[in-house]
């Protein structure tokens, strides 16, 4: 199994002019950039901004991506070099969130404060995040512990097979089926008003 | 919508899908708005494990890349963007290129010592013959002091080394023969060197 070969595929789509396959990366790491691009700024809608930004500019310099590289990597040095020259272009210093345990919740809080432009999408995260803990929790013991091995400390398919004393072909059923269960309560959740709440926000 | 294609899906955003049906699964997917949306319910699944702080779970961000690509115009990959492949003339260039310099640097070294190639017969006839008396200038010399007169004595061994060197060549090689010749034409050029200039030197360009 090559790694990378997911996103290959895709990359190479959008070399050969399919835009659609372009959706899917984005959808892929829309929420990894975003988060790795507050690391600059503080607000979530200016790093949106900036993720978007480097989005673009990626899929502008896709001709010249190659492969040397994971797709992931190449992506994440753009949309730090976004993230740079957009805190210099504002003339700001970078923000380092060094935050340690005792003031976690008190950082939260003004996260919070700052997003005021978009208090619909901060009630709507917390009900999808809500849900989705919901769901793991009714999850069976082993695809609990699969899929949370698999996003939580982002193992392999091998890995977690070694954890779990079982084959690498359980494993990819379990996280499956992990991920179909939640799906379910989490597609009532967009079709019951996310989908509204999406083009508010 | 088929289990067996969400499974697939499942393994493909995990990048545990063998690269041939991720190249299958990639086709449908980007065609397939049904598979995208399933696609994207995934990230955000693993967005809110992971629980990351500030990132918005239901940002319409990707519908915004969209809508901005939507204007853009659709990529062609251009041909410096391939690997590079190995034209089949390249190692033999390099071959010519290797044995055009080694040939340059044989003509040079034979341009700078016309005798150091020249058979042993040719040596030793230039030792027999009269010496001229006008000054012999080599034709590749540069630049250096050239006596007038004698020093060419220097250049030419004499005859009774000659006849030494004829009584025994046959028990030497030629290699031995030439590097006895230049040693005993060094020494003699040592000899004269030693010598006070008849008249002023002059340089020779």
């Amino acid at each position: 199994m090559s790694a990378d070969a997911s996103d290959l595929s895709l990359v190479r789509r959008v070399q050969r002019g399919d835009k659609g396959a372009f959706d899917a990366l984005v959808l892929k790491y829309q929420h990894k950039l975003v988060k790795l691009v507050m690391r600059y700024v503080r607000n979530p809608a200016e790093a949106e901004d900036i993720a978007q930004e480097a989005f673009i500019k990626a899929y502008r310099a896709l001709p010249q991506f190659r492969g040397d590289s994971a797709f992931y990597t190449w992506l994440y040095r753009i949309a730090i070099n976004t993230a740079k020259n957009a805190v210099v272009s504002r003339d700001r210093s970078p923000i380092e969130y060094d935050l340690d345990r005792s003031n976690e919740e008190s950082y939260d809080m003004q996260g919070r404060m700052k997003d005021s432009e978009t208090p619909e999408g901060l009630v709507l995260t917390e009900e999808i995040r809500s849900t989705v803990n919901a769901a793991i929790d009714a999850l069976p013991e082993d695809l609990r512990t699969a899929i949370v091995l698999r996003e939580l400390e982002g193992l392999s398919y091998e890995e977690i097979a070694a954890a779990m004393a079982c084959p690498v072909g359980t494993v990819r059923s379990r996280i499956f089926r992990a991920r179909e269960a939640i799906d379910r309560r989490l597609r009532e959740v967009f079709e019951g008003g996310l989908g509204r709440a999406e083009e508010l926000g | 919508m088929n289990e067996e294609l969400d499974s697939q899906l499942s393994a493909m955003f995990d990048d545990e899908l063998a690269p041939e049906q991720c190249e299958l699964l990639a086709r449908r997917l980007s065609r397939d708005e049904q598979l995208k949306a399933r696609w994207g319910r995934y990230a955000v699944i693993g967005a809110a494990i992971r629980s990351e702080r500030g990132v918005r779970l239901n940002a319409p961000l990707a519908g915004r890349v969209s809508a901005v690509l939507l204007a853009e115009p659709a990529l062609v990959t251009t041909p410096g963007a391939r690997p590079t492949a190995v034209r089949w003339w390249q190692p033999l260039a390099g071959a010519a290129v290797a044995a055009g310099v080694a040939v340059g640097c044989v003509l040079w070294l034979r341009a700078q010592n016309p005798l150091a190639g020249a058979p042993l017969s040719a040596h030793l006839t230039a030792a027999t013959v009269s010496v001229p008396s006008a000054p012999v200038v080599p034709a590749a010399a540069e630049s250096y002091v050239v006596p007038r007169t004698p020093a060419v004595r220097a250049m030419v061994p004499s005859t009774e080394l000659a006849n030494y060197v004829v009584a025994h060549s046959v028990y030497s090689s030629p290699v031995a023969r030439r590097n006895l010749l230049s040693a005993f034409m060094t020494s003699e050029s040592g000899t004269a060197a030693e010598e006070p200039p008849d008249e002023p030197a002059v340089h020779a360009q």
